[in-house]
């Protein structure tokens, strides 16, 4: 309960910052939305081509692309601060802030700043989910509503756990921008049918690095209502495995840390 | 001839600093890299998936060859001619210490210059031959015969040169720009997307409406990128490869006059506080 009180006080506290800031948030915002724009134009000119595309449609496909943005606009708006532990907090001798204040550090981190800049990808996810949804001949049941929100949480947890696991590396390294970088950049295959990459790639996506079950497992089991239990059960699994796993490594980095300040 | 040989000698320990910068950080430059590239084996998957899904060998006129050989040249081009040095122009005027700058008797965006290039010699060094070598292999084990064309190779480095100073230039102006919009982010997110879909970063500018890609291809952005990639491919006829070279210089003298324009205009409003 105090956690969530003092979530209410930081967002709070963001808002304000915002507000003084108004040009960078609309500017960061249309970048993104811009970045989404491009990438549809180019689905838009490869489907006026082809019919289909390996056996999806050009409304299947825009679904997924959408869906796949649900999970990382939600990450991106709530946890985008772990992204500057690797690139400067702890290079900068900053860390020891988080450690003096009686919260839990990690939530410290992450709680600090409120990423509103993600709401430009937002509006391209509902934009692309609303337009693609009428269209297609979607099972719908009394559960569907409720199991959207354990995948939006769980795929959340996927990108969110990447993320401080690789945060955590600079405990040790002082520095793991590149780091999370080189992961994060992964989630760039889950906006396709993993059925248009080779075994290796498959296999990475699934089970090393399980992007995958932020986007097309999910999304598919949604679309064609086959297969609940490795789509909608994997994205679970992965998203605890990896959240506790993530705990474990930055409890590990806490303890190993020695400030680079002077 | 001494004049020429002072000004490198002026400049040669900035080059030097680049290159010393590049290879302290080049795990993080690796790192990066492999970040990045992963965009382009996407774009790979997704056109294999194209040409199986349409049944025909070529798509608006580019075969799956000339596809990978595009869409990794790009990727190439785009990462050698990508320029950065003069962002922190915009950072040094907010913080003052563009005074220091501007009392060192050399040229200003001159040293930005010969920095960056330190760094991009040692990135061209771990990845130009690798890149190159393995699209050759590819075309090689597509085709069956050799497709690497020496001539053309030659010119699209001479292309690639050109693009990375009208690169270089585009970008001294927007670190201007960018100080007055204060927003590095979000600005550059803006132009990165912009200048990548106009130059024919995410699709060939030939799969463009034909109106649009005319348009396109007269515009900057398409000596930036487009045109490299295109004699590499040798997509040109020799009067072709000319006019967009000629093209190319012409936006290069463009950016150039441009960014000294900014410059002195921002030089007299210019003043920094304390120090």
């Amino acid at each position: 309960m105090r956690y969530i009180r003092l979530h209410k006080i930081f967002i709070a506290q963001y808002l304000k910052k915002l507000m003084e800031y108004k040009a960078d948030f609309l500017l960061g915002a249309i970048g993104l939305l811009l970045t989404q724009v491009f990438q549809l134009a180019f689905l838009g000119i490869i489907f006026s081509q082809i019919p289909a595309l390996i056996g999806w449609s050009f409304q299947e496909i825009l679904f997924i692309y959408g869906f796949s943005l649900i999970a990382k606009t939600l990450d991106h708006l709530f946890t985008d601060n772990l992204w500057m532990v690797g690139y400067r907090i702890i290079r900068k001798g900053e860390f020891d802030k988080y450690l003096t204040r009686p919260i839990n550090t990690l939530y410290h981190v992450i709680a600090e700043n409120f990423c509103v800049d993600a709401l430009g990808e937002m509006l391209t996810c509902i934009l692309l989910l609303a337009y693609s949804i009428p269209s297609l001949d979607m099972p719908f049941h009394w559960y569907t509503i409720p199991l959207w929100i354990v995948v939006a949480v769980f795929a959340t947890l996927i990108y969110t756990s990447l993320k401080i696991m690789t945060a955590a590396i600079s405990f040790w390294t002082k520095a793991s921008g590149h780091i999370t970088h080189m992961l994060y950049m992964t989630n760039d295959f889950s906006k396709y049918p993993v059925s248009i990459y080779n075994k290796f790639v498959q296999t990475v996506i699934t089970y090393v690095i399980p992007f995958a079950f932020t986007a097309y497992f999910p999304a598919s089991y949604f679309l064609t209502g086959n297969n609940p239990w490795f789509c909608i059960g994997g994205t679970v699994i992965a998203g605890t495995v990896l959240f506790a796993l993530a705990l474990f490594i930055w409890h590990k980095g806490l303890s190993a840390y020695e400030s680079a300040g002077s | 001839m001494s004049r020429i040989k002072r000004f490198f000698r002026t400049y040669k320990p900035f080059t030097r600093a680049g290159v010393q910068e590049m290879v302290a950080y080049r795990a993080n430059f690796i790192c990066f890299f492999i970040g990045e590239i992963m965009s382009a084996f996407i774009m790979y998957f997704v056109w294999k998936a194209v040409f199986l899904s349409s049944g025909s060998k070529t798509f608006m006129g580019f075969t799956m060859e000339d596809m990978v050989v595009y869409l990794f040249i790009s990727f190439l081009t785009d990462y050698l001619t990508y320029s950065d040095g003069a962002f922190a122009v915009g950072e040094e005027i907010v913080e003052g210490s563009i005074a220091m700058r501007m009392i060192r008797p050399c040229s200003f965006e001159m040293s930005f210059l010969f920095q960056e290039i330190g760094n991009r010699l040692i990135s061209a060094a771990m990845i130009f031959a690798p890149m190159v070598v393995g699209v050759e292999i590819y075309r090689y084990a597509i085709a069956g015969v050799v497709r690497f064309h020496p001539g053309y190779f030659l010119i699209y480095i001479a292309s690639m040169l050109i693009a990375y100073m009208i690169s270089f230039y585009f970008n001294v102006c927007y670190g201007f720009m960018a100080f007055f919009f204060k927003n590095l982010w979000g600005t550059s997110l803006i132009k990165e997307t912009l200048v990548s879909f106009l130059s024919g970063g995410m699709i060939p500018l030939a799969f463009l409406p034909s109106g649009l890609a005319a348009v396109l291809n007269f515009l900057p952005f398409a000596s930036l990128r487009y045109t490299p990639i295109m004699i590499y491919m040798g997509m040109y006829s020799p009067s072709e490869i000319a006019w967009r070279m000629g093209l190319q210089v012409f936006w290069l003298v463009v950016m150039f006059a441009l960014s000294k324009l900014i410059w002195h205009s921002a030089v007299k409003h210019l003043s920094v506080q304390g120090g």
